[in-house]
């Protein structure tokens, strides 16, 4: 473990020649090999790859829900699966389901007392996070009768119950339309003016350009590229070109 | 602290979600119709008429109980793992001892409702019975060991549901995990008559000799026929609070153990 305990100073995510494997001999699929990423405090990252690449893999690596082959992996200075530190962190998975038969406020509360906050804070929380995702109306019903659009909107606020200083966030967009698009894309901001941490991955490069400090680009399990959007960006070709011509170079380079 | 709060929440948000679950209710009808129909099955017979009654109500209440542990906890369970539930609720600060304890109680507290419920539809029943044939009612037939039964009716129920989490834990589908909870409680209900026929017989077919092999699998598996009392209350025979009490801790320990076994075997599953 190459990790130490953190000065404020050090990376909020830091991510250490990670491997991962699913299966076993001749059917082993290699779902991350080598990875190794950094990201610092007040950042918005975005972690970009074709479908099947490793990006899930690798947040839920990131959470402690997979166990690494080798490598290390560590947040706000405290490594995975060794030491807590759940309670600093919001997740948001690509298809966030809930209790069906819980209403939104109560999904919330659940996950807020969880969280370990008190009652008075989570009473204080939900109305105004309801508010801020357009589901005050909503407040009481049950989930199970919620859109797409509305779970993905419950999920972010569920991720934000807890006034989080890291957010993980797997294809927040995904399946969206493009008006619940645009206010995750308006969340993501001003989170990022209130200084948080923001780690999120997807393969729609509008989304990716519109908010990104610095990206990593992920084909195979294998990190292709870590940095600044606009050093990517420096030849001046467009981020689509630019994407699809390294992800087939390194298709190109895997065949051989 | 916060571990015992986290268990609370977790086992308040699972008994909401079962209890306002459209299959709880639909089981429960079929069960308080179930007694009800004690009023009918009960005149079919010409003799021990208290006894049939009694019996089939404590019976309802069995299968009805098996029927919401095989069925709606396992979809509970299930259904937080097919549908990525499970990630809203680890991504906290929640362990897996704690989550799957906040389950496993959670549905316990619906299996006590429901019991309550069939419980007291069954009493219905069966007082009416006994109020009609006032004749066939055991003459040492007491309330009191009724409720008792009843009591080590819930406890075997709980111990199923425990073996069914152990099984969830471990079982790479739930549909897998559904069959062995299933083949456990088979083998639970019947272990002691297995175990009785070759330890005491020596003519025990294939298992003469294998007593020391029946001998273990008796401990390895609940035994369910221990908490059956059917037959005691529908009799009014003597059912001490010695033996009442003991059987409660064997149910309450058997639990205990199978959701600390549940838990070192969850946590080397992979939440992929």
């Amino acid at each position: 473990m190459n990790i130490t305990h953190a000065k404020s100073t050090s990376p909020i995510i830091e991510i250490s020649r990670l491997t991962k494997g699913f299966g076993t001999g001749r059917r082993k699929n290699q779902a991350v090999d080598n990875l190794s990423i950094t990201i610092a405090r007040g950042e918005v990252f975005g972690f970009l790859g074709p479908n099947g690449a490793g990006k899930s893999t690798t947040i839920k690596l990131l959470l402690g829900f997979l166990k690494p082959d080798s490598g290390s992996l560590g947040i706000l200075g405290k490594i995975v699966g060794q030491d807590e530190f759940r309670q600093r962190i919001g997740y948001l998975s690509e298809f966030p389901f809930f209790y069906d038969h819980l209403t939104a406020r109560e999904t919330l509360r659940l996950s807020g007392r969880l969280s370990g906050m008190s009652k008075q804070a989570i009473n204080q929380r939900i109305p105004m996070l309801l508010e801020r995702m357009n589901l005050l109306n909503a407040a009481d019903r049950r989930v199970g009768g919620f859109s797409k659009g509305m779970k993905q909107r419950l999920g972010m606020a569920n991720a934000l119950v807890h006034d989080p200083e890291v957010l993980i966030f797997d294809e927040p967009m995904s399946g969206l339309d493009p008006v619940g698009r645009h206010q995750i894309k308006k969340l993501i901001i001003e989170l990022k003016q209130d200084g948080k941490t923001i780690f999120f991955s997807s393969h729609i490069l509008s989304d990716i350009e519109a908010l990104c400090d610095r990206i990593g680009i992920i084909n195979k399990g294998v990190l292709l590229y870590s940095g600044g959007l606009e050093e990517f960006l420096a030849a001046g070709v467009g981020l689509e070109e630019r994407f699809v011509s390294l992800i087939e170079e390194g298709n190109r380079a895997s065949v051989a | 602290m916060q571990a015992l709060r986290n268990i609370w929440f977790l086992a308040l948000a699972t008994c909401t979600e079962g209890v306002r679950h459209r299959a709880l209710w639909a089981i429960v009808c079929l069960a308080v119709l179930l007694t009800m129909a004690n009023l009918g099955v009960t005149t079919l017979y010409s003799w021990d008429l208290g006894k049939v009654s009694v019996e089939f109500g404590l019976s309802a209440v069995a299968f009805t109980g098996l029927l919401l542990v095989f069925f709606l906890g396992m979809k509970i369970l299930a259904d937080d793992l097919e549908r990525s539930r499970i990630f809203m609720l680890l991504s906290r600060p929640v362990s897996i001892w704690q989550y799957l304890t906040g389950k496993f109680l959670g549905l316990a507290m619906i299996l006590l409702l429901a019991t309550i419920i069939l419980g007291i539809s069954a009493a219905l029943s069966m007082q009416y019975v006994l109020w009609q044939y006032p004749v066939y009612v055991p003459p040492d037939f007491s309330w009191l060991t009724y409720l008792m039964a009843l009591v080590c009716q819930y406890m075997s129920l709980v111990v199923v549901l425990a073996v069914s989490v152990l099984c969830f834990s471990f079982a790479s589908q739930p549909f897998v995990a559904l069959l062995l909870a299933v083949s456990s409680y088979l083998v639970g209900q019947n272990m002691e008559l297995l175990r009785r026929v070759v330890v005491e017989n020596p003519y025990a077919g294939a298992l003469t000799g294998q007593k020391n092999l029946v001998i273990a699998l008796s401990w390895l598996f609940p035994n369910l026929s221990l908490f059956d009392k059917k037959y005691v209350a529908a009799y009014g025979m003597a059912f001490s609070s010695q033996e009442f009490l003991l059987l409660c801790l064997y149910g309450v320990s058997y639990s205990v153990l199978l959701i600390f076994l549940a838990t070192l075997l969850f946590k080397r599953k992979e939440l992929a």
